[in-house]
């Protein structure tokens, strides 16, 4: 009976899934110090990150 | 007249008690002018008869009747009176509905929706600690403007002319310091909480310079660092590795003795059997141990071989273990700094540390391990914030091949490709390396994790040292604007950049006057602890101003590109009379500060600001003074100190190229970053050509900057445009947990949840 159960719950597992609204984390650096998220920076700096170009080698 | 109109526009029930009172009050403020009751009560009389005959009712009516009636009557004095406390009711009225204003801001907005409350990156505005932080912070600022700053100062900080760091801050203490944990461990410490023995292991060392750090930056403004950490977590590894020797050679005695060699040694080896005897990694002799055990009389050949196998055998074993050892204590620190609160919990401690120079085997190893472990990661491989970690370059000793810490040098390239740490600093820049003495880390340049550089010492030339000292203070002056106000002359651009420098320079002194008047016995660690440079001579009375002449009183400056855009039309990065102009307008503003020093021997320094908040806040004044100017003030920030404009293509060596000049004029500090794509860890030459190309150009020091970015439900830690290379989804969806099952199975560091 109760190995019934647990594999009933094994097979619903299946479909359950994970992460759902889960953000993808960006660390960039600002002023010298790392910041783990984006969503600290202030707006000023939030631009300056954004119009950022790479510099080619 | 039954009722009045107060100042929110809603009736209150009339008092004639009221004015009343504040004649009187006026009245006894005055000293003379005497009134008695008779007078006070007529006066009243008359002041309600004006008021029912005007029908006056609103409360600011009713005050200037009161302040005209006392003069009609010969009571000028009184009047005054009045009218001062009536204004410094306003004052006080306005300071109030000003500083509610931000602090309902504070209170109910979340930190998402509210600038205000993401000034500072590393703070969590949303805590309760957090919150408390930024109330204190409002609160001084608004009193220090109106209470404390010289007028010419607080006007031109208000209206963006200069920005005064930290002002919250003004009437308390200084910026950051260098510590030397090595006289601190040495005999032990009290963090003014307890008091804490000499540390004897290398997880000591590495948990106790957590505690330092933290409880200086509990006495300080701005960030500490540890400008030779290699060299004091060595001492910690090398007392480990004492422990662990002697552990392996007793045991090794142990066994042989109950093998039935040499009858039980290890009961006649006596308990301080090493005491005084030196062991260190890489011994090749056995150590002498004296007095000889008893047992082993008449048996000297049996009881020297087993000397030196039991030698043999720690020497092989207690590196190993140290190193493991050394490793936990590595991860340990860095796990604290990532997560221990300092500021009443709203912040983790603004931590730095300089390493790279130490080639003895315990430095090689405390340096070795601290990189294995930042490329590990947190808990679930998060990359770690802090400590920022500057890894020291010096040829000859870790630059080029055959150097005793090259592989050091390698594998730091290797982490910071993939963790953007260690940054690196270059002590062979022509403006350090003629403090460089061979194996003096005190002769270190070392940089503090926002950029800031102390070495030089005007005030006392025999101490230009790293250890002890840091900023005292600094105010930066917005170019910008001084480019706009020239209106294309530079004749122009250099008398009110002279204008400046000296309003800059006077209030950087009235500062230091109220930082000198501190005691000792307001920075308990920082001062009675001795970190802080010939603190140690003082007793806990004693005024701090002599000592604190070995910090650096600092002038700094913010875009220097649009400065030049709004002179001449072009930026430094575009042509190359602008990158000669930026060059005459720094090194003017470096003269400045020289003679400056000179002529105080205070330390006056010029730094290439780092402005986090800064450069929002001067852009958005002038874009309201001078409207929307191309180039100049038409983007959201302004750009940082001498940096070539963000948004501006140019290749990364010329980027290099333009800066360097400027970080031999930036004696308080400076930074030059490169923006590489990808993901650089899967290209560590084109990382490795870049730090090299620095390095010959004089740069002090430089950084990389490259995507890094983690996914949180698989823990894949790289690049990420829009899908997720390990795990396959995009921002915001799930992961059937069936592949984060077999994902784990690949991949250890999948997060378990």
């Amino acid at each position: 009976m109760l190995l019934d159960t647990q594999k009933r719950t094994e097979v619903k597992d299946v479909h359950k899934t994970v992460g759902e609204n889960v953000a993808f984390e960006r660390t960039r650096r600002i002023t010298g110090y790392l910041v783990g998220t984006l969503d600290r920076f202030n707006n000023a700096k939030r631009a300056e990150e954004r119009d950022r170009v790479k510099h080619g080698t | 007249m039954e009722t009045i109109i107060k100042r929110d526009g809603t009736p209150a029930p009339f008092d004639s008690s009221k004015i009343l009172n504040a004649v009187n009050k006026a009245n006894k403020a005055v000293g003379e002018e005497e009134m008695t009751s008779t007078d006070l009560l007529f006066v009243t009389e008359k002041i309600c008869r004006t008021l029912e005959a005007g029908k006056l009712r609103h409360v600011e009516e009713i005050q200037d009747v009161v302040e005209e009636a006392l003069i009609r009557y010969g009571y000028a004095k009184t009047a005054k009176a009045y009218i001062l406390y009536r204004a410094e009711h306003t004052k006080i009225r306005n300071a109030e509905s000003y500083l509610m204003d931000i602090y309902k801001k504070l209170t109910w907005s979340p930190a998402l929706e509210e600038d205000i409350k993401r000034e500072n990156a590393n703070i969590d505005g949303d805590t309760a600690m957090g919150t408390m932080l930024r109330y204190g912070s409002e609160g001084s600022k608004f009193f220090i403007d109106n209470y404390i700053l010289p007028k010419d100062a607080s006007a031109a900080h208000i209206s963006g002319d200069i920005h005064i760091h930290d002002k919250d801050f003004y009437m308390l203490t200084e910026t950051c310091c260098q510590i030397d944990l090595l006289p601190l461990f040495k005999n032990g410490f009290s963090t003014g909480h307890g008091y804490l023995r000499e540390p004897n292991s290398v997880e000591s060392y590495s948990a106790l310079a957590c505690i330092a750090i933290q409880a200086n930056q509990n006495e300080m403004h701005g960030g500490q660092s540890l400008p030779n950490f290699d060299f004091a977590m060595a001492q910690g590894v090398t007392k480990t590795y004492r422990q662990e020797y002697e552990k392996a050679f007793r045991a090794f005695l142990r066994i042989a003795g109950s093998m039935g060699r040499g009858r039980t040694p290890a009961v006649s080896l006596p308990a301080r059997a090493f005491a005084g005897v030196e062991l260190r990694m890489g011994m090749t002799e056995a150590p002498e141990l004296f007095p000889e055990p008893e047992h082993a009389s008449g048996r000297g050949s049996e009881w020297g071989d087993l000397l030196r196998e039991a030698h043999a055998y720690a020497s092989s074993e207690a590196p190993a273990v140290t190193d493991r050892r050394t490793y936990q204590a590595m991860e340990a620190f860095i796990h604290n700094l990532n997560t221990m609160n300092s500021r009443a919990g709203a912040q983790v401690p603004f931590s730095s540390i300089n390493y790279g120079t130490d080639s003895s085997p315990e430095g090689r190893m405390v340096i070795d391990n601290l990189l294995r472990t930042t490329q590990a990661g947190l808990g679930n491989g998060e990359t770690p914030i802090f400590p920022v970690q500057i890894f020291k370059v010096k040829a000859g000793v870790n630059f080029n091949p055959g150097d005793p810490n090259y592989d050091l040098f390698l594998s730091a390239l290797k982490t910071s490709a993939k963790r953007l740490f260690p940054n690196f600093s270059f002590l062979d820049a022509p403006f350090n390396l003629p403090y460089y003495k061979p194996g003096d880390y005190n002769s270190e340049v070392a940089y503090m994790g926002c950029r800031t550089r102390v070495l030089g010492n005007m005030h006392d030339k025999s101490r230009e040292v790293t250890c002890g000292r840091g900023n005292l203070s600094f105010t930066s002056v917005n170019l910008p604007r001084l480019g706009i106000e020239a209106g294309g002359s530079t004749d122009k651009f250099f008398s009110l950049l002279d204008d400046r420098i000296d309003l800059v320079f006077r209030q950087l002194l009235h500062r230091f006057k109220i930082q000198g008047a501190k005691k000792v016995r307001n920075y308990p660690f920082l001062m009675g602890q001795g970190i802080w440079l010939d603190s140690e001579k003082l007793g806990p009375d004693d005024r701090i101003d002599e000592v604190i002449r070995h910090g650096t009183l600092t002038i700094g400056f913010i875009g220097l590109a649009e400065a030049l855009k709004a002179l001449i039309g072009k930026h430094h990065g575009e042509d190359a009379r602008a990158q000669e102009l930026g060059l005459q307008i720094i090194g003017h503003m470096r003269k400045r500060a020289d003679a400056e020093s000179l002529k105080t021997g205070l330390n006056f320094t010029l730094i290439a600001t780092p402005a986090e908040g800064l450069s929002g806040r001067f852009v958005t004044l002038d874009r309201k003074k001078y409207g929307e100017l191309p180039g100049v003030t038409d983007r959201e920030y302004y750009t940082n100190s001498f940096h070539v404009p963000v948004y501006f293509p140019v290749k990364a060596f010329r980027k290099i190229q333009l800066e360097a000049p400027y970080h031999a004029l930036t004696n308080a500090g400076h930074i030059t970053y490169v923006e590489l794509d990808g993901d650089t860890s899967k290209n560590t030459q084109a990382f490795e050509s870049v730090i090299r190309y620095m390095h010959e150009q004089g740069i002090g020091y430089g950084s990389v900057n490259h995507p890094l970015d983690r996914d949180p439900v698989c823990g894949y830690v790289g690049v990420i445009n829009d899908v997720c290379p390990r795990c396959g989804r995009k921002e915001g969806e799930g992961v059937n947990v069936e592949v984060l099952d077999a994902l784990r199975k690949i991949y250890p560091d999948v997060p378990v949840r």
